[in-house]
């Protein structure tokens, strides 16, 4: 049998994890990137710059914090430079990883911009200046999302940056805005606070992470509070002009003291939209939403029966890891195995200190639909470890199904909630019982006796804590 | 202090029962026995009442919801003055609404292009579920017209060809030769813009389906309406309706082979279906297919429905429980007794005298002199006389099993269909206390009072529908019982006397019976006996 043609455009974690798997399942695989290496935004300018960076912001804390445990370090010295060639070597590491990969699975990898001639051929203009030409029998569109920018606040000054200029890390700011107190927004200000500049974050809704449930978004913000310079909630921008002092940013808000504010920089983390235009997609039969996702069935097909999707264009929640598992799922269709990308949980994590992450049904969303559910809350100070490590700002939530006692979904607030996870996502994919929980040793002591805890307590009989059920 | 009050028992294997009306509101101060709720299971229409007294707290039932026993319906505030929590969904008062960027879970659910037609091999014939391919006959890109032969196929029984049923281009052939076709399986995708196609999309507008479907599937009506698009990232994770609780290896397992997870029940702790609840469903899927393509046995090939708002407009309305179980009771017993109806007329012109005569002895007693009445003391007494008409046939096990006791069925016509009180030992009681039970069973029936327990033991069955009219009808026997007695409308006709014709009042009877214990010879003595009974009121006491 003829080996399967696949082109797939754009190399991020969709697109390398297809490619990959393609490769792995006898495909003959060109994948096409605009980069020397694939790893897309979040090898580069997303997810491991962030989280190189947010280690460095978490040692800086911690080593403020053990001054209450009697180790002083002083003040510490910050070496900008020295801190941007560790961010720096840790995308090396990992584009270079993944470059190795490519050729280890000799994938034909073609550094340039692809676009659709029609559904079987790609013309990418590579960045030698040449034009090559790719047919293939099915194509992966993978091209992934870019930050949004309001085009009336947005000034093109290297004050102003996006999360891309934020993960440059040029210099340390005194005093920076964050525009958006979403995941992205909040991470920023997490690296830079620590970096000891004045961050002020203005988000318009009512609480930081809209959407995320108030609970766990309350005890991150009590903890991130004393760390930033301010929070401005329900609190809109409506215009930024530059002086020779910096940005001055004008706001809107019931709950304003200044009504406007300088910062020597602005960061716009306002939320990402799909990389749909220019990729020739007018030349095949892929077509798109509203909101201008690609619009795809479960096995990831578009309208297109020679085109599939996966990632960040075709819709929320925009993560790595919905990418990659949806780049599996569209592999697996493409070599007709039954198959549809139909997860029970897909995790999702704030990584600031305290981190914050959930999985599955949402408090929210509970509501939202009228769920006959149970609700159960377990906070940290009740839990050895987390007095051990001196960080009780944290809780465990588990959103129980009345009837059936499954765990429908997890949610934690605290350092280390975004490996803990892991164990609610099995739980929720699992269909397990909030009584398969309550069972399952979990070592002591360690943080992840509150899953097990919070589980007891739909009995009431959680050990840490007197709460008996009536 | 606040109660749970949960739904009693219904009765055996009732495990839930549809909520049809809510008495009660929050406030409301109930005492006991005080109905709370109309509620209706298979069997009948009932009320539930409280056992306790107090004020209606919280009402956790919703009109037209099912509700299981033990599943709690109201919280009730007893006269204690502590007051218990009750659990509920904890909720912030200022939650923010969920902006698509932070929902954690995701639903990919588009239906394909309204231009494709999934090709699926069609009945081959009796029992056949699959075919070898011997030879493909098109390519990708080619054009086809309808009744082109598409492939070369070969049954245990033959070689065949399968003709295309749409004109189109085939986009996509999912079959190779050499390779087994199942009955039901999408063996070509082809592009048409055929307006008549009737199964011109995947079938189900459900999110989960996969294009292929193996196992075939029982006769569903073709779906024409337009499947509605929704963009993946808008449709938020609905756990309860799409993701059923199996493990994803077991959701995958299930998908390979063709199955429907979320129609699969779970034995699991919570309802958790593991590997194992697939196979079995797959199972019984295949067991169900033989007997329903079999016509539960007989040789009978199931014609699916065709698509009737092709000619007009419809309306479709669920069957309420009472008519579904009507529908599957009677085509089992029409499906497994050979039926016989004999007709005869019964002279009541006398009877008709003494009914006025002592009419007023039977209303005094609460009842009506009906023929009803009559006829159910008159059957008490031809049972006795004829007992294989008050047996049960067990053909498992070659065994006839004669009755010692006497209850009769009486068909009542309620507003939600038909129902068949039994009244108990009617050869222990006189007309007059039947006529009375009879009138009081009736009203029960109407009232929504009937209890299961009511609905229960009957050996022989009475369908009166003289009131309405006719002259003779074909009822079909209650299953388990072996005969059902049928009535019609009176009338006069001329009778020859010897000399002249004379106008005398006769009663038309039809008795259905179970040919497989009752010959018509019996047959024809039962009824002949029932009418001279009628005729001649005496023979009740001299022979029943």
């Amino acid at each position: 049998m003829n080996k399967i043609k696949l082109a797939v455009l754009g190399a991020g974690p969709g697109g390398y994890t297809a490619a990959f798997l393609a490769a792995d399942l006898g495909m003959d695989v060109t994948l096409i990137d605009l980069n020397k290496n694939p790893g897309g935004v979040c090898l580069h300018v997303g997810c491991i710059p962030s989280k190189a960076l947010l280690h460095v912001a978490k040692l800086l804390e911690e080593t403020k914090h053990a001054k209450k445990w009697g180790i002083d370090f002083g003040d510490p010295k910050i070496d900008i430079d020295g801190v941007r060639a560790f961010k720096d070597k840790v995308v090396a590491k990992l584009t270079g990883g993944t470059g190795q990969l490519v050729k280890q699975r000799k994938i034909n990898y073609i550094q340039g911009r692809g676009q659709f001639l029609n559904p079987n051929t790609i013309k990418v203009e590579k960045t030698d200046g040449t034009i090559e030409e790719v047919q293939f029998d099915k194509a992966i569109l993978a091209t992934g999302s870019e930050p949004v920018r309001i085009p009336g606040l947005w000034i093109d000054s290297p004050r102003m940056i996006d999360s891309t200029g934020a993960l440059e890390l040029k210099d340390i700011p005194a005093k920076m805005l964050v525009i958006g107190g979403g995941i992205i927004g909040l991470e920023m200000a997490n690296v830079y606070s620590s970096l000891s500049t004045k961050v002020s974050v203005v988000e318009m809704m009512p609480q930081l992470v809209p959407g995320a449930d108030k609970d766990l978004i309350d005890i991150l913000t009590r903890s991130l509070k004393p760390r930033l310079g301010s929070i401005l909630l329900e609190t809109k921008v409506v215009k930024i002009e530059e002086i020779s002092e910096g940005l001055k940013v004008t706001f809107e808000g019931e709950k304003l003291n200044e009504p406007a504010q300088i910062f020597d920089k602005v960061l716009m983390a306002i939320g990402r939209r799909p990389v749909t235009k220019g990729l020739g997609l007018e030349n095949t039969s892929v077509k798109f939403s509203e909101k201008g996702f690609v619009q795809v069935n479960s096995q990831l097909l578009t309208d297109d029966l020679n085109i599939y999707a996966i990632g960040d264009i075709v819709g929320n929640p925009m993560l790595a890891h919905k990418a990659s598992a949806e780049g599996k799922i569209a592999v697996e269709a493409i070599a007709g195995h039954k198959v549809a990308f139909e997860p029970a949980a897909i995790p999702s994590v704030v990584y600031t200190d305290p981190e914050v992450a959930w999985a599955g049904v949402t408090e929210n969303e509970a509501l939202k639909k009228g769920l006959n559910v149970e609700i159960h809350k377990f906070p940290w100070a009740a839990i050895g470890r987390a007095v051990t490590m001196d960080r009780t700002d944290g809780m465990t939530k588990l959103i129980v199904e009345k009837d059936t006692e499954r765990i429908i979904g997890v949610a934690m607030v605290g350092q280390g909630a975004g490996e803990l996870i892991a164990e609610g996502t099995l739980a929720v994919e699992m269909a397990a019982t909030a009584k398969d929980m309550a069972l399952t040793i979990h070592a002591h002591p360690t943080i992840s006796e509150t899953m097990m805890e919070t589980a007891e307590m739909v009995w009431g009989l959680s050990t840490s804590i007197y709460r008996p059920k009536k | 202090m606040v109660v749970e009050f949960r739904l009693p028992e219904l009765g055996e294997n009732i495990t839930s029962a549809d909520i049809t009306k809510v008495l009660v509101k929050v406030g409301d101060k109930i005492k006991k026995e005080q109905p709370l709720a109309e509620l209706e299971t298979d069997k009948a229409s009932m009320e539930i009442p409280s056992d306790i007294e107090g004020v209606v707290k919280e009402v956790k039932m919703k009109e037209g919801e099912k509700a299981s026993a033990g599943q709690v319906l109201l919280l009730i505030e007893t006269e204690s003055s502590e007051s218990v929590p009750a659990l509920s969904v904890k909720t912030d008062s200022d939650a923010a609404e969920i902006p698509q960027e932070i929902k954690p879970a995701l639903s990919a659910n588009n239906d394909k292009v309204s231009k494709l037609y999934n090709f699926k091999l069609p009945e081959l014939g009796e029992n056949i579920s699959k075919a070898s391919v011997t030879k493909i006959l098109v390519k990708e890109g080619d054009f086809v017209k309808k009744d082109q032969a598409l492939v070369e196929l070969e049954t245990d029984k033959a070689s065949m060809e399968v003709p295309s049923d749409v004109n189109g281009i085939v986009k996509q052939i999912k079959i190779s030769e050499g390779s087994t076709a199942n009955v039901g399986e999408i063996i070509f995708i082809i592009e048409t813009s055929d307006s008549d196609s009737a199964e011109n999309k995947t079938d189900s507008a459900k999110k989960i389906d996969s294009p292929q479907k193996p196992v075939p599937e029982a006769p569903a009506l073709p779906k024409t309406e337009p499947v509605k698009k929704e963009a993946a990232n808008e449709a938020a994770l609905e756990t309860k309706s799409i993701i059923a609780p199996a493990a994803p290896s077991v959701r995958r397992f299930a998908r390979e082979i063709g199955i429907k997870i979320n129609n699969v029940r779970g034995s699991g702790p919570g309802g958790r279906i593991s590997i194992e609840d697939v196979k079995k469903y797959a199972k019984s899927l295949n067991e169900n297919i033989e007997s329903a393509s079999s016509g539960g046995g007989f040789g009978i090939k199931t014609e699916p429905l065709p698509d009737f708002s092709k000619w007009g407009e419809t309306d479709i309305q669920p069957m309420n429980n009472v008519r579904k179980k009507t529908a599957e009771h009677l085509s089992y017993a029409w499906a497994s007794i050979p039926h016989v109806t004999q007709f005869d007329k019964a002279d009541i012109t006398e009877l008709e005298e003494i009914r006025k005569q002592y009419g007023k002895l039977a209303e005094s007693a609460g009842g009506k002199l009906t023929v009803t009445a009559i006829l159910l003391k008159i059957a008490a007494s031809a049972l006795k006389k004829f007992p294989q008409f008050n047996a049960s046939v067990n053909m498992a096990g070659n065994e006839i099993i004669y009755k010692k006791y006497i209850n009769i069925g009486v068909a009542v016509d309620t507003d939600r269909g038909l129902i068949v009180p039994v009244i108990r030992n009617v050869d222990k009681k006189n007309i007059i206390e039947l006529a009375a039970e009879l009138a009081e069973i009736s009203k029960k029936a109407r009232d929504k009072k009937i209890t299961l327990e009511d609905l229960q033991g009957g050996n022989f069955t009475i369908s009166n529908l003289g009131g309405i009219g006719g002259t003779g009808f074909t009822p079909i026997v209650n299953a388990p019982e072996v005969a059902i007695l049928g009535i019609s409308r009176g009338s006069y006709e001329p009778k020859y006397s010897g000399s002249e014709f004379i106008p005398r009042l006769m009663l038309p009877l039809s008795l259905s019976y179970d040919h497989r214990i009752i010959d018509g010879a019996d047959g024809a003595r039962f009824l002949r006996w029932i009418c001279s009974a009628l005729e001649q009121p005496i023979l009740m006491s001299l022979e029943g």
